[in-house]
């Protein structure tokens, strides 16, 4: 097979030529002598007149060089002249290309970031989360007891090192008023495991690891400049949180954000504290490093016969707990993978709507070039010199254009922290080297996009026979090709707009969606508190009570309640519950939400009591409120109030008597439905208990008097987080917020840009065809008609754009199915809407150029002739 | 006088080579024999530019090259016609009639 010779051209060999060329100097050596000169007289006159053998041998191999880079340099600048010879045409293409590219260089920035990028820490791919759960229940993943997590680490054979952290807020009082900090208290080998060093100081010695040893803490890098002005001598201070001193040992690089971003000071729990030793308690996340080359599967395998073992060691803790492992990049980006997708499937069909729209310009010009073309072709160029000039005038176009993107990129890129503070990784994105190389990327396949196709076509041989033919006496010239484009752009505007239109619904309906309880007037806020302080919990149960009596005699307030997790706000702590009193086996299992509230709960949210009584803050057996959903869900039928559920092992001993029956509330989330609930009375505020204030007039209207009343009856306690409750809920959204914005303006720029091209492309037929207007004019034609037929040309193409734009955003919405709310995705309605509002836009863009081919006036085009 | 190459068109001496090639196969020494007598001695043709051509000619695929015998029984490459230079042939000569009779109709009138 030698067909993929064709690919590389025929070259002469070096003896071949000079075979070739001696053939001739021997001939021309003869004639001389034919002519009667001697033999040395007619070769000297023979090589003279053939001029320098070593010069045409040059020559020659010349022709079979490709001279890449003076045809390239050549190109570039007549390129160069192109643009600036037709700078509107010029303009309209660089822009539409920057918004496209650009655009799509922003979410792939974000992209980048969020999701390519290795997390900032050595081998970050080597991180993974370690979770334990209960076999027998969905939910809950429990938090890991110190014991096991130094088990887990003795005992298996794939990990490096394994260690855990939990955050708690502080309050620092070596200062003259007291500080929130938000400290994470961090298992052995911490440092270890991210492979990270301090950028100052030391990690913990293996005293300070130990129970009776020195207390000390890492402080982060925004803590260091925020408290201490970044002094290098603050090594060896020492901080006051609560009851504890603790000596700075050192300060984290600014770029180590973890737990969280608003992390202030890490400081180790020993694990031989005495407090640590119980295999009940619920502690740590847990955070293991690969060993390299260790699969996840293999440390899945692994960590579950270490548990297994752990299991047949301690049934009665560990025999129902199994392990999970999932990377850590992957638990950090959660849910914004989804949207990022969505996002950039979004820009990438604006990027070819944009370049469609570019092909219909390049696809008029070239027809407009058609003599230049003739002229270069009858000169001797080769077609592949004509379309490399044609393509490289794209090039320089889209490049042009990449450039104004990379602009537009750098500006996303801060809209994207201030509209999704609250998404993943966000302080990471920035405009950095792959940026640009995408960009640059971006713009090569734009070029063969919307390059190559005008340049094929407009080089083709028929057309290069048009030298000396003016196009004078044609009626029309028809172009399927561009009309077709016209149709394919309508046809994703169509599509984009579908998936903003469901998207925007979804997020009114959110709106409109009655919750259960009254979210206006609520003001919530922190305090700082300590899990050591759940130790002694009868003093805890006072503290709490006071600071809820202070907060109640505050004017303006109305009721004040403690809730762990903020309502509306999603918090899912979904376990399995039985009842003393059995059940059969045929009944569902009962699988509820778990919520911790006082008992003031439900006054100060507004949720209904429909049957019994509140929740009991007793010290003896619990009552617990249960909603209605749970109430109709396992207790169809009969009276629930007077069961007795058990919790087992959610930490509460004992039976809790179901008191009374709620409303439904919208705990877990505005867009969820109420699942089954039950509410635990907790008359004690941990660390992450927000407290509820019911307002008379705007919740931050007392904000001052409660802050000042906290200070005096708790003066070394923060106060913190101090936000209307539904500033919560508009945090919870901000990513669907997010998604909504950004998909709703690509949508509309490429409904413009589709109406820009419907646009262009009628008026470019309409120029062309004035000839046969004005014929047609001057022959008795109604004006009228010509406005009509131009209009439905313009009409006509859109709704067949329109009909496939259905078809394709039947499929491209259902991926937005696990995003829309209340709304479904083939949505009739909607999309409806969106082919009128097309179909109106696309009237006026054909409206204008088909009033302009009739106002073409007859005698004036008939004397151009 | 005789016409210098750097007075012809470029393009036309690719359409004279092919015209000449048109009459059968032919070594670059029978062509620029064949330029010289057919146009009078007007037009000569370097043989510093003439290889070129041919070679430009053979890579298009206009021209198709065999080695053989000359009439001496010397070793010569000959060209021949392909179909595609058959056609640019034609397509060319048409452009250049269409051409050289506009110029001869503006030198008439202008007369």
């Amino acid at each position: 097979m030698t067909w993929w010779r064709s690919f590389f051209p025929k070259r002469a060999s070096d003896e071949q030529m000079n075979s070739e060329l001696r053939f001739h100097i021997e001939e021309l050596t003869e004639e001389n002598i034919a002519a009667g000169m001697t033999p040395e007289e007619a070769r000297r006159r023979a090589i003279l007149e053939f001029g320098g053998h070593e010069q045409i041998k040059e020559d020659l191999r010349d022709v079979y060089r490709v001279r890449i880079v003076e045809s390239t340099i050549a190109n570039l600048k007549s390129a160069f002249r192109f643009i600036r010879k037709s700078p509107s045409f010029s303009i309209t293409v660089i822009l539409t290309l920057g918004l496209g590219i650009g655009a799509n260089s922003a979410v792939f920035s974000a992209i980048d970031a969020i999701l390519l990028k290795p997390l900032p820490f050595p081998d970050g791919d080597q991180l993974m989360v370690v979770e334990q759960k209960h076999v027998k229940v969905d939910n809950p993943v429990t938090a890991v007891a110190p014991v096991r997590l130094e088990e887990w680490n003795r005992m298996n054979s794939t990990f490096q090192a394994m260690t855990g952290y939990f955050t708690e807020d502080g309050s620092e009082t070596s200062g003259i008023l007291p500080e929130k900090v938000t400290q994470a208290a961090v298992g052995p080998r911490f440092l270890q495991v991210w492979g990270v060093a301090p950028a100052m100081g030391r990690d913990f010695s293996s005293e300070e690891l130990h129970e009776g040893g020195p207390d000390a803490m890492l402080i982060s890098d925004r803590f260091w400049r925020r408290r201490f002005g970044g002094d290098p001598g603050t090594i060896g201070k020492k901080l006051r949180i609560g009851k504890n001193s603790y000596t700075i040992v050192g300060v984290m690089p600014a770029s180590f954000l973890f737990p969280n971003r608003d992390v202030d000071l890490w400081s180790p729990v020993p694990a031989d504290s005495k407090h640590a030793q119980d295999r009940r308690s619920t502690w740590y996340s847990v955070v293991g490093r690969l060993k390299p080359g260790i699969s996840v599967e293999q440390a899945r395998a692994n960590l579950a016969t270490v548990q297994a073992q752990l299991g047949r060691q301690y049934p009665e803790t560990d025999e129902d707990l199994s392990v999970r492992i999932k990377p850590l990049k992957e638990a950090t980006v959660g849910g914004a993978r989804e949207s990022l997708w969505v996002l950039f499937g979004s820009v990438t069909l604006l990027l070819l709507i944009a370049c469609t729209n570019i092909v219909a310009l390049l696809l008029a010009r070239a027809t407009q070039r058609q003599h230049e073309i003739s002229v270069r072709f009858s000169l001797g160029a080769g077609r592949g010199a004509i379309v490399a000039q044609l393509l490289t005038e794209t090039f320089v176009l889209a490049l042009l254009g990449a450039m104004l993107g990379l602009v537009m990129a750098t500006g996303a890129s801060s809209v994207f922290r201030s509209l999704a503070a609250s998404l993943p990784r966000v302080e990471e994105i920035r405009l950095d080297g792959r940026i640009v190389l995408y960009s640059l990327g971006c713009s090569l396949v734009v070029t063969l996009l919307c390059g190559l196709l005008p340049a094929l076509r407009s080089t083709r041989k028929n057309l290069s026979g048009g030298l000396g033919q003016v196009s004078r006496t044609q009626v029309s010239t028809r172009n399927p090709l561009q009309w077709l484009l016209v149709g394919v752009q309508v046809a994703l505007a169509v599509t984009l707009l579908a998936g903003a239109g469901l998207l925007l619904r979804s997020f009114r309906e959110l709106g409109r969606v009655s919750t259960g309880f009254d979210t206006s007037h609520i003001l919530t806020l922190e305090i700082s508190m300590s899990w050591g302080e759940t130790a002694d919990m009868k003093g805890l149960r006072q503290r709490t009570d006071r600071i809820l009596e202070a907060l109640r005699s505050v004017p303006g307030v109305d009721a004040a309640a403690i809730s762990v997790g903020v309502p509306g706000v999603p918090y899912e702590f979904e376990t399995e519950l039985k009842l003393a009193e059995g059940r059969a086996e045929a009944e569902p299992k009962i699988i509820a939400e778990n919520r911790y509230v006082s008992a003031s709960y439900f006054n100060t949210m507004a949720i209904p009591m429909l049957a019994g009584e509140v929740c009991r803050e007793t010290e003896g057996a619990p009552g617990v409120v249960v909603n209605r959903s749970f109430a109709n869900a396992y207790f169809p039928g009969s009276e629930a109030i007077g069961h007795h559920l058990v919790a087992t092992n959610l930490g509460y001993s004992g039976n809790a008597e179901i008191v009374g029956i709620s409303g439904d509330a919208r705990e877990a989330g505005l867009e969820r439905a109420s699942a089954p609930t039950v509410y635990w009375c907790a008359p004690v505020a941990e660390p992450g208990s927000y407290f509820l204030l019911r307002t008379e007039n705007g919740p931050m209207t007392v904000a001052e008097s409660v802050r000042g009343k906290i200070h005096e009856v708790e003066p070394t306690r923060s106060v913190y987080d101090m936000r209307p409750l539904e500033e919560h809920f508009s945090d919870a959204l901000a990513e669907n917020r997010l998604r909504t914005i950004l998909l709703s303006f690509f949508a509309v720029t490429a409904v413009s840009l589709a109406c820009i091209g419907l646009y262009g492309t009628l008026s470019y037929a309409v120029n062309v065809r004035r000839r046969e207007v004005g014929l047609r004019l001057a022959l008795g034609a109604l004006r009228g008609q010509i406005v009509k037929q131009f209009l439905f040309q313009g009409l006509g193409v859109s709704l067949l754009g329109c009909a496939a734009g259905w078809l394709l955003a039947a499929a491209f919405t259902r991926v937005l199915s696990g995003m829309l709310y209340g709304v479904s995705p083939t949505d009739a309605v909607t999309l409806l809407t969106v082919i009128l509002a097309v179909m109106i836009v696309a009237t006026f863009a054909s409206l204008f150029p088909a009033i302009r081919a009739a106002r073409v006036e007859p005698m004036q085009v008939l004397r151009d002739e | 006088m005789p016409i210098e190459k750097s007075d012809l068109l470029q393009g036309t001496l690719d359409m004279l080579i092919l015209k000449i090639v048109a009459l059968g196969p032919v070594h670059g020494y029978g062509i620029s024999l064949r330029i010289r007598q057919i146009s009078k001695e007007v037009l000569q043709v370097q043989q510093g530019s003439l290889y070129p051509a041919l070679h430009r000619l053979e890579k298009r695929g206009w021209l198709a090259a065999e080695w053989g015998e000359s009439e001496k029984g010397r070793q010569a490459k000959f060209y021949k016609l392909s179909a595609k230079g058959r056609k640019q042939l034609a397509s060319e000569e048409s452009n250049w009639k269409r051409l050289a009779g506009a110029v001869v109709n503006i030198l008439q009138t202008v007369e």
